[in-house]
């Protein structure tokens, strides 16, 4: 039976990674931010989640099943290699090169980047990658009630990042 | 979507994604599928598990190894048992090995000297093993090395018993050794190639023979076997005669199989290397018919 489940599921599976790679790419490079670091993770998972291919239940659910593995492989990673960015305000406007033209863009990469992990994760599942709020519970293992408020968060945290910066814009 | 958010799916889109995802993708996927396809079928996990209680309870309790030995067609097929296994995986470094022991023998001298040989040598490899990868890592070199020994039973016959212990050791490319005892289970003596034969004389009759065993199967050119026979080839590492104490084993029709480590003889594609030895060539320099026939 669950031998059957893995050779089934097998195709499916290959294909949806060949398809979707660049997103599970992405999804790792913002919790490594490293180039090198995120390619291990895509790796991991990839093995990780073949050899336990045969625990899927439903095909339906490979998209969430395997967010979630990439995301624990990720965070497992980072604590493995306690390489958590500890990056303050100065720094990175000290590091932000000073060019009036990429400022917006700098800015808006810069505000994801500083939002604390646990919101970052959420926005981009669920906005970026467009899983269900439910999902993203299920994907980061916190209850739905959870992610929800952590969404609204984010989103505070992003307004108020976002208008700061154009603030900074119009004064600058 | 806000248009904040929007812009900012932009900026994490645009990262950029580098040209070796595809490789690392395909392999990750690759080495999976062959992993898979080399995966122990569940029976041989079950027998193995039954196997491993089996000799667990051997091991522990020698009631039940004696009690074993007494009935007569379980005592004659328990013989060798895998006694510990070492195991280690870490992500480029690979060792399995399994020590045997022999069980039932009467001569306890003999019995334990063999098993104390195996248990000595297989703690000694794992040793080296983690040894040389604590040096590896202290030096912060990244290295594939993998480490797989073993044991086989060549023959278990009412007269003989003939156990093969392999060592393949993977750095890069492989090295295989593989060393043999050979028992006689009537007389409970360990047999040497040397108390085989009258004097040695053996070793030109046998070395004579393998050259020419050598000779013949390179002249087919279809079979593309290649010995190091040519000194002009292999000058200095060419093959002219085989050691006292050459590895070997008798084979269950009671033949002397004479073998050679992967590269002593040929290249590495050639493997480990056996050759057997016709009993009629050897009538002369034999003791006896005893074991050999």
């Amino acid at each position: 039976m669950k031998t059957r489940n893995a050779f089934q599921y097998e195709e499916q599976f290959v294909q949806f990674i060949r398809e979707q790679k660049e997103r599970f790419y992405l999804l790792a490079y913002s919790y490594t931010k490293n180039e090198q670091d995120a390619l291990d993770v895509v790796q991991d998972s990839i093995q990780k989640a073949m050899l336990s291919l045969d625990r899927l239940e439903n095909v339906d659910y490979m998209k969430s099943w395997f967010y979630k593995i990439v995301v624990r492989t990720a965070i497992d990673f980072l604590r493995k290699h306690k390489r958590l960015q500890v990056t303050d305000d100065d720094t990175l406007h000290y590091l932000t090169p000073a060019q009036e033209d990429s400022y917006e863009d700098v800015d808006l990469e810069y505000a994801l980047d500083t939002l604390p992990q646990m919101y970052r994760e959420v926005v981009i599942l669920h906005y970026f990658e467009d899983l269900k709020l439910a999902d993203v519970a299920s994907i980061l293992d916190i209850k739905l009630s959870t992610a929800k408020s952590r969404l609204y968060k984010a989103l505070q945290l992003l307004k108020i990042q976002l208008q700061d910066v154009k603030g900074e814009i119009t004064h600058g | 979507m806000d248009k904040k958010l929007k812009d900012l799916e932009q900026t994490y889109h645009n990262i950029p994604i580098p040209q070796e995802l595809d490789e690392v993708v395909e392999r990750a996927l690759k080495q999976n599928r062959q992993k898979k396809k080399r995966r122990t079928p569940q029976w041989l996990i079950g027998s193995a598990a039954a196997a491993l209680l089996f000799t667990a309870s051997l091991n522990v309790s020698p009631a039940m190894a004696r009690t074993l030995a007494d009935i007569p067609v379980v005592g004659s097929v328990v013989k060798v048992l895998t006694w510990t296994e070492y195991e280690l995986a870490e992500d480029t470094y690979d060792a399995t090995i399994k020590v045997p022991a022999i069980e039932n023998l009467t001569n306890p001298a003999l019995a334990n000297a063999l098993n104390e040989k195996y248990r000595t040598e297989g703690k000694a490899l794992y040793d080296e093993f983690v040894a040389e990868i604590g040096d590896l890592k202290k030096n912060g070199v990244e290295a594939h090395l993998g480490v797989d020994s073993g044991y086989e039973i060549k023959t278990d016959n009412e007269q003989i018993l003939s156990i093969g212990r392999y060592v393949v050791n993977t750095a890069g490319s492989s090295s295989t050794t593989i060393q043999y005892d050979t028992i006689d289970k009537q007389q409970e003596i360990l047999i040497t190639l040397p108390m085989l034969f009258k004097d040695d004389h053996y070793l030109t009759t046998i070395s004579e023979n393998i050259k020419e065993q050598m000779r013949a199967q390179m002249a087919d050119a279809e079979q593309g076997k290649i010995y190091w026979l040519d000194e002009e080839t292999m000058p200095g590492e060419s093959f002219t005669a085989i050691r006292a104490d050459q590895p070997f084993y008798i084979s269950e029709q009671g033949k002397l199989i004479i073998s050679f480590d992967k590269y002593e003889v040929a290249p590495g594609y050639m493997g480990v290397v056996e050759f057997e030895i016709p009993t009629d060539i050897l009538q002369n320099d034999l003791v006896s018919a005893t074991y050999i026939h």
